[in-house]
């Protein structure tokens, strides 16, 4: 039996048919669906004015990749969380420019996908661990708007920490 | 060429990189979309999976940043034992600003090394964060307790407290300050030093007061003492006593105990489903008196005793419920054992079972049990088992199988001659990744791994 399709449009327009199973896994669509009534309705185009139409693609290729699996488990607080954990598939999906990278992030938190959210930031985790504030600035082009004696304070804020 | 996978790496990094600053390369079309982009909530999200102290770094990068690593969801759970992966705080005071400021309501869980345990602290923990179930006090490395007269507060919500024993130090100038403070505690963890024991019997000290203890912890569901020097059947009898809401006792590696008042604590504990005792002196004279037909017991562990054959096949017949049960290094555990618990039928909601190093059972009656029994199993631990072969594996696998397609956790322990076999270890890794992985399997015996997982008590009885 052929599986219902809806269709996605794109911030810039284009339509996706997609498998309303995979579309669910956004808890966007999904609650959208429910709280339209759009599920037994054919031909109902969702809008989703935030993804444009290259990012929906790589979300709907993760989606589709990604339909068969379990739900992800609930965060437990007690344990430090992983990040090498991350599949080969989602490793290579994710190889990709910083920009895009950023791009899923913001459709994952927007359409609400743990699964994709999750794996991309701690891919972006990963990015950061090990590396020196000035590091990080570097590799994310981000503005020290410290001022010198602000930057000691917040030095000193933290000195605790660092190993002894 | 040659080109090394180190070397793709670098290109991979370097590409994205490009992206950033050089307006000459093929420019990707989000180019402009920066971290900065990203809102608050995801950046928390992405720093909830850097440790404490890449989080301390990052408060360094700009002032966006100093904000979201200080935000109190990030500081729920604080080890600040340097040793044992934590944070090193140097001073008391820096240790009660950040109980104040950075901790505050949001605290739930703090370990704390004996350098930081004391009265200012803990009233700063009582005042400022009201959310504080569980705590680590490590007394281990004490060489004096502080002066705990002027204690006068103490967290009031406590449902987990581990206390790390030293062999030296009397608890009691610290306990009876707590008492009126922990009668919610419902997991208690006292772990004794049997880590670190190394020469003959030295004189041996009853550091903290079970008697007075238990008084105060009426309840208690979850009670571990980990290689406790001192720890007798006496003590398990006072907690026995007053515990009622018991149900899990583990008593691992405390080998004063002998099971003499194991009869008392079913009668008493009706509740009981978990009793843990690797490595005690237990005597099978006692363990025979028990009432194991009138008892709840689910998961057993006997590991490492000296229990005879006779008592073996007395217990296990008479205890039909079992889940688990963990019976390795156990010289009496033979074939007619397997042989009278299968035709008991007491095996029949068995999910767990480590056999490791109890090698006076056959290959073929282990065979049989599993033909009969593996199908039901989510973990089997044969490691240690140098007599058993490739055939036995070969053979038993597919049944074994069976388990791990019931989206059962699947663990097989496979040690001792697996570790160069390429198709067997596969076979189990392949099955592992598509069943929820909670373990790794891995090849040398340099790693152990255990059912424990499997309990249902799991989670509250991890320690450290």
């Amino acid at each position: 039996m052929e599986m219902p399709n809806i269709k996605l449009q794109s911030s810039d327009g284009e339509t996706f048919e997609v498998d309303v199973e995979i579309a669910k896994c956004s808890v966007t669509i999904k609650t959208m669906l429910e709280d339209l009534g759009m599920d037994d309705e054919e031909e109902e185009v969702v809008p989703l004015p935030n993804v444009n139409s290259a990012i929906l693609r790589k979300v709907i290729q993760w989606a589709t990749y990604h339909k068969d699996d379990p739900p992800p488990p609930e965060d437990d607080e007690n344990k430090e969380k992983r990040t090498d954990d991350i599949s080969s598939w989602d490793a290579d999906f994710l190889k990709v420019d910083q920009g895009t990278l950023f791009e899923l992030i913001l459709a994952a938190n927007y359409l609400d996908i743990k699964g994709l959210l999750d794996v991309t930031c701690k891919t972006v985790a990963n990015m950061i661990k090990g590396k020196a504030p000035e590091e990080i600035r570097k590799t994310f082009n981000i503005k020290n708007d410290f001022t010198a004696s602000e930057e000691e304070q917040v030095r000193k804020e933290n000195e605790w920490c660092e190993e002894k | 060429m040659d080109v090394s996978p180190d070397v793709w790496g670098q290109l991979a990094l370097e590409a994205s990189q490009v992206y950033l600053t050089d307006g000459t390369a093929a420019k990707s079309p989000f180019a402009g979309t920066t971290i900065e982009k990203l809102p608050d909530k995801v950046l928390l999200h992405i720093f909830s999976y850097l440790s404490h102290k890449e989080i301390c770094r990052m408060a360094r990068v700009c002032k966006r940043w100093r904000l979201i690593a200080y935000d109190t969801k990030l500081w729920k759970n604080v080890s600040l034992r340097p040793e044992i992966s934590g944070l090193h705080v140097g001073s008391l005071e820096s240790l009660l600003a950040l109980i104040s400021i950075r901790f505050g309501p949001s605290l739930r869980y703090i370990e704390l090394p004996i350098e930081l345990i004391t009265h200012t602290v803990l009233h700063e923990l009582a005042n400022k964060c009201p959310n504080l179930t569980h705590m680590l006090l490590d007394f281990s490395t004490a060489m004096q307790l502080h002066d705990f007269s002027e204690l006068q507060a103490f967290p009031t919500k406590l449902k987990y407290l581990c206390i790390c024993l030293s062999e030296v130090i009397f608890m009691e100038g610290f306990m009876r300050k707590i008492y009126n403070f922990i009668n919610g505690l419902e997991i208690l963890h006292l772990i004794g030093t049997y880590e670190k024991v190394e020469e003959e019997e030295e004189e041996i000290y009853e550091v903290i007061n079970v008697h007075k203890l238990k008084s105060a912890t009426p309840n208690l569901r979850v009670i571990n003492l980990y290689g406790i020097n001192f720890v007798d059947d006496s003590h398990i009898d006072a907690f026995s006593s007053n515990c009622i809401q018991l149900e899990c006792l583990a008593v691992n590696y405390c080998n004063k105990v002998t099971g003499s008042t194991l009869k008392t604590l079913f009668q008493r504990s009706r509740r009981l489903n978990c009793l843990l005792m690797n490595g005690t002196n237990l005597h099978s004279e006692y363990l025979l008196q028990v009432e194991w037909e009138k008892c709840s017991l689910q998961e057993l562990d006997i590991t490492a005793t000296d229990l005879s054959t006779e008592c073996l096949q007395d217990m296990l017949t008479r205890l039909p419920g079992l889940r688990f049960l963990s019976a390795g290094q156990l010289n009496g555990f033979n074939d007619s054992v397997l042989k009278t618990w299968m035709e008991a039928g007491n095996p029949r909601n068995l999910v767990a079972l480590d056999l490791d190093s109890s090698d006076n059972l056959t290959e073929e009656a282990i065979y049989k049990f599993l033909c009969k029994h593996g199908h039901q199993l989510w973990g089997l631990g044969l490691s240690g088992m140098t007599h058993i072969t490739d055939s036995l594996w070969q053979t038993v696998l597919p049944i074994l199988t069976n388990a791990k397609n019931s989206k059962a956790k699947f663990l097989l322990t496979v040690i001792s001659f697996v570790s160069s076999d390429g198709r067997y270890y596969e076979v189990v890794k392949a099955n592992f990744e598509r069943a929820d992985r909670m373990t790794v399997v891995r090849t040398l015996t340099n790693c152990r791994v255990s059912n424990y997982y499997l309990l249902s008590n799991y989670k509250d009885l991890i320690f450290n």
